[in-house]
């Protein structure tokens, strides 16, 4: 995928992922303190603007940190923080790629995935959007064709929800529900699965 | 809520603009943005800046500390807030004089996660940066996870010392080394007597019931080791000392340098007498005191109580302690 296609495609997906927002806020009210409706609805709203505003000649690269860059100061949370510090580091393993292919993709997944396991002191079985990255970087070793690799992501994602509902929040403030989170799909999870729903649904 | 401020969400804008105003000659803002803030002569080329940060309500943290052989700038939030990693990263441009900039700052969820994010940027724009944090309040957390301890007064035995060696030309490495050492060897212990009231929320930071206290506060009022009946001067200072002592690990024939700060109510009488028996309690032991500092250092707005800082010395140590520094509520030399 060329710089154009990328952003057109990262603009409309954050366009339909805006509707999301009350869905994660509901979500994160029981778990945490529901704020990262407004980190995705504000901190979409302030990537799309930045977007808009790269030069064309912006290479891929520069496309993941001016959304970085935007997403974070949107709503400045703890996630907003966390998925800014990822999309930097996935931004790295991209220097001068012009053209992302599925294997680009999954390299800067695990880079992000790795950076909020580091940043966050998460590990898999936290129940944390960190258990979605990593099994999306995972699904993204087989597929090669664009069309496969982002249904395979979206199936790996869900799968991460569905697994971690009836675990017990270990990070953030869901941890300090202990068994009380047991059954809430994870926000933060559930967040990437409707942003990877909405890529699919943005072409 | 009795305070003299204009509204509570001009409170900290204002406060700042004030400082501004009351010492051009120190500081300034580099941009637009006045949370951000950097000495008058930022950046030294050739030197070391050293950023600091967090939340309003804590002067002379964290503003006060900017300035000629303490923090080249200083990034901060609204009350008890962190500030965002934009504000970070400016700070960080507009101290970088080409030796790279040390983050300074207290162990706090939020600043982490801010600051490392500002490293991020600054990575980007080719500006090399180091961390160490401020974990000085041994009430946080015990000896065994001390890394895990939030950083309170202690801290300013930090900047003092990493300013210094920033001053002298040391690599970013070694003022690095520097701040991790000082840190590795300050401990502090807080008491609280009484809550300061949020000014956005009108709310009390704890609840403490008449005639009690808190021992091991933090400075927004988290609470520490146990609650118990108010005691005398000296049994507050036995209870704050001797667990510094242990937690360092001080024998006779150490030395040290004493911190006792004020949280922002309390008046300098009663720092004075807690010091007196901390000088008792020292000395007993066989333990010489090289330097002491008396006042507030790190507040919590009007929280009254106050905390005691230990931080041992060698001459390295204290030489830095010794040398001239320059900043709108400190001065040495």
């Amino acid at each position: 995928m060329q710089s154009g296609d990328l952003r057109a495609r990262l603009t409309a997906t954050l366009t339909v992922l805006i509707e999301s927002a009350d869905e994660l806020r509901d979500l994160d009210a029981q778990l945490g303190d529901g704020d990262l409706g407004i980190t995705v609805k504000s901190g979409s709203v302030a990537v799309i603007e930045a977007l808009s505003a790269l030069e064309d000649s912006a290479t891929p690269t520069d496309i993941a940190r001016a959304s970085a860059k935007a997403f974070a100061n949107a709503n400045p949370s703890t996630m907003a923080a966390l998925v800014a510090g990822a999309l930097l580091a996935g931004s790295k393993t991209w220097a001068d790629t012009t053209d992302v292919t599925v294997a680009d993709a999954r390299a800067f997944t695990a880079a992000a995935a790795d950076n909020i396991a580091q940043r966050g002191k998460t590990q898999l079985g936290d129940k944390t959007i960190y258990d979605g990255l990593a099994a999306v970087a995972e699904s993204l070793r087989g597929p090669t064709d664009a069309g496969s690799a982002i249904d395979a992501a979206i199936t790996a994602a869900a799968d991460a929800v569905e697994r971690t509902t009836p675990m017990q929040s270990r990070r953030g403030r869901a941890s300090w529900l202990q068994e009380r989170s047991v059954g809430i799909p994870d926000p933060g999870a559930t967040a990437l699965l409707r942003f990877l729903e909405a890529w699919r649904s943005a072409q | 809520m009795r305070k003299i401020i204009n509204t509570p969400e001009a409170f900290v804008d204002e406060f700042v603009e004030g400082i501004l105003l009351a010492h051009p000659d120190l500081v300034t803002t580099p941009g637009d943005d006045a949370r951000v803030l950097v000495r008058a002569d930022a950046p030294v080329a050739g030197h070391v800046g050293i950023v600091t940060g967090g939340g309003s309500g804590h002067l002379p943290l964290f503003k006060g500390y900017v300035g000629a052989g303490l923090c080249s700038g200083v990034a901060i939030g609204n009350v008890f807030s962190s500030p965002s990693s934009e504000q970070i990263f400016e700070a960080t441009k507009a101290v970088d004089g080409g030796a790279g900039v040390l983050y300074l700052y207290g162990n706090y969820g939020g600043d982490v996660l801010n600051f490392d994010l500002a490293a991020d940027l600054a990575d980007l724009e080719d500006i090399p940066t180091a961390t160490v944090l401020g974990r000085d309040d041994v009430a946080s957390q015990p000896n065994e996870r001390k890394l895990d301890r939030r950083g309170v007064a202690g801290i300013f035995f930090a900047y003092k010392a990493a300013g210094a060696a920033a001053e002298r030309g040391d690599s970013l490495e070694q003022v690095a080394a520097i701040a991790e050492d000082v840190v590795e060897h300050t401990a502090t212990m807080g008491i609280g007597l009484a809550p300061t009231i949020l000014p956005t929320t009108g709310k009390p930071s704890f609840e403490l019931p008449d005639g009690e206290m808190e021992i091991g506060i933090g400075i927004h009022g988290e609470p520490g080791i146990r609650r118990g009946p108010l005691e005398t001067a000296d049994e507050i200072a036995d209870h704050l000392v001797q667990p510094l002592i242990d937690d360092l690990g001080l024998t006779s024939g150490a030395r040290v340098a004493v911190l006792v700060n004020g949280l922002g109510a309390t008046p300098l009488e009663e720092l004075y007498v807690l010091f007196r028996r901390t000088h008792q309690i020292l000395t007993e032991q066989g333990i010489t005191i090289e330097r002491r500092y008396i006042g507030e250092f790190a507040t919590s707005l009007e929280m009254a109580g106050a905390s005691i800082s230990l931080l041992e010395l060698d001459d390295d140590r204290l030489a830095l302690l010794n040398a001239p520094a320059r900043s709108p509520f400190f001065g040495e030399g």
